[in-house]
């Protein structure tokens, strides 16, 4: 069946909605540089309020602006580029990297997972609550393959950055850490993309660590996936 | 040959380009081997083994990476909208949610630094000590 006029137009209209939403917030930021204005809020704050405006649910939304999502293919394609220019590190240090990253992704599923069934969330909750610290295009990977809910996921992993660089700051402040590189996985673990910004500007070493634990968790957890599976059925 | 070599180094688009042809690659080797990770990563492991490799330079590619990677908010917000569909989210289930999500990153943040400090320390003392 192909799709009617009016499903293309609604499309066509809500992509160049979202595409201008993300570029005033992005200009937004540039000029107000505070974390309760970061894009990450802003720009579905934005699509928020026109969609309830306009009275558009989500579905007839992402059906006209799902394209935009197929870019996430090429740019986890495009964390390659950071892996090999820090290959020199990862060889020196991957005992270390290696470290962060298994307790780190350990940590992010169990008490995803603890804290759901506390509060007594559903399945599909707990589920789509598993691969929130993770940069989004491998959590939405992670997602289906444990059987969560993407979209959700979607939702809880920007969540996640947001309340990440505010709590990385305050923990930043009386955690006595010897090294950059805990300061950078700190940040790379638990606030994924919106944390390496944070960690760069604290310093470039951090950036560079909070990157690269990132790609690196993000990488592993995929890989890990499959068994993860596993162990939860 | 030179000439292309300058275009594509100079070009985001092209170098987007060669990033998505990666990826389409890595879609057809994730299906044709029935492996269980998505093509995308399969076209990250191509891309890095492409890069050692010495075929493709990094500069053919840094352009295009740092356009997609910096950009990743655009591409990833239309999914951000399923809270559209979850106005029952404005009840206490939003509320353990957000705790959920806050507790949990307290948790992986605390463990993820004390755990790597810890290890760069010993890494320091025996590693390094050569």
């Amino acid at each position: 069946m192909l799709p009617s006029a009016d499903i293309l137009a609604n499309g066509a209209l809500w992509s160049v909605a979202t595409i201008a939403a993300y570029l005033v917030a992005r200009a937004l930021y540039r000029r107000v540089h505070h974390w309760a204005l970061s894009p990450l809020i802003v720009a579905p704050a934005i699509l928020v309020a026109a969609a309830l405006a306009t009275q558009v649910g989500y579905a007839p939304y992402i059906a006209g602006t799902h394209w935009l999502m197929l870019a996430l293919g090429p740019a986890t394609v495009a964390f390659a580029l950071p892996i090999y220019e820090h290959r020199a590190t990862i060889r020196r240090l991957w005992p270390v990297l290696l470290v962060g990253v298994v307790v780190g992704s350990g940590i992010a599923m169990l008490s995803a997972w603890g804290l759901a069934l506390a509060f007594g969330l559903s399945d599909s909750l707990r589920l789509s609550l598993l691969p929130r610290s993770m940069s989004m295009p491998f959590a939405l990977i992670v997602a289906e393959d444990v059987g969560g809910v993407p979209d959700l996921t979607a939702v809880f992993v920007v969540l996640t950055a947001v309340v990440g660089v505010a709590v990385g700051e305050i923990l930043l402040k009386w955690l006595p850490l010897t090294s950059s590189l805990a300061r950078g996985s700190l940040f790379g673990m638990g606030a994924h993309g919106a944390g390496v910004a944070k960690a760069n500007e604290i310093g470039g070493e951090e950036g560079s660590i909070a990157g690269l634990v990132m790609v690196l968790s993000g990488v592993v957890n995929v890989l890990a996936a499959p068994l993860i599976v596993l162990l939860i059925r | 040959m030179n000439r292309i070599s300058a275009f594509h180094r100079n070009s985001r688009v092209a170098q987007v380009a060669l990033l998505a042809a990666v990826w389409f690659v890595g879609n057809l080797i994730s299906r044709g081997l029935g492996l269980p990770f998505p093509g995308a990563i399969v076209g990250l492991g191509l891309m890095l083994a492409l890069l050692l490799s010495g075929w493709v330079k990094p500069t053919a590619v840094r352009r295009g990476a740092k356009f997609l990677i910096g950009e990743m908010l655009l591409f990833f917000v239309p999914a951000v909208l399923a809270v559209l569909d979850h106005a029952e989210w404005l009840s206490i289930t939003g509320l353990k949610l957000f705790a959920a999500v806050l507790l949990g990153t307290l948790m992986v943040m605390l463990g993820t630094a004390i755990a790597v400090d810890l290890s760069y320390r010993w890494w320091v003392r025996h590693a390094a000590v050569r």
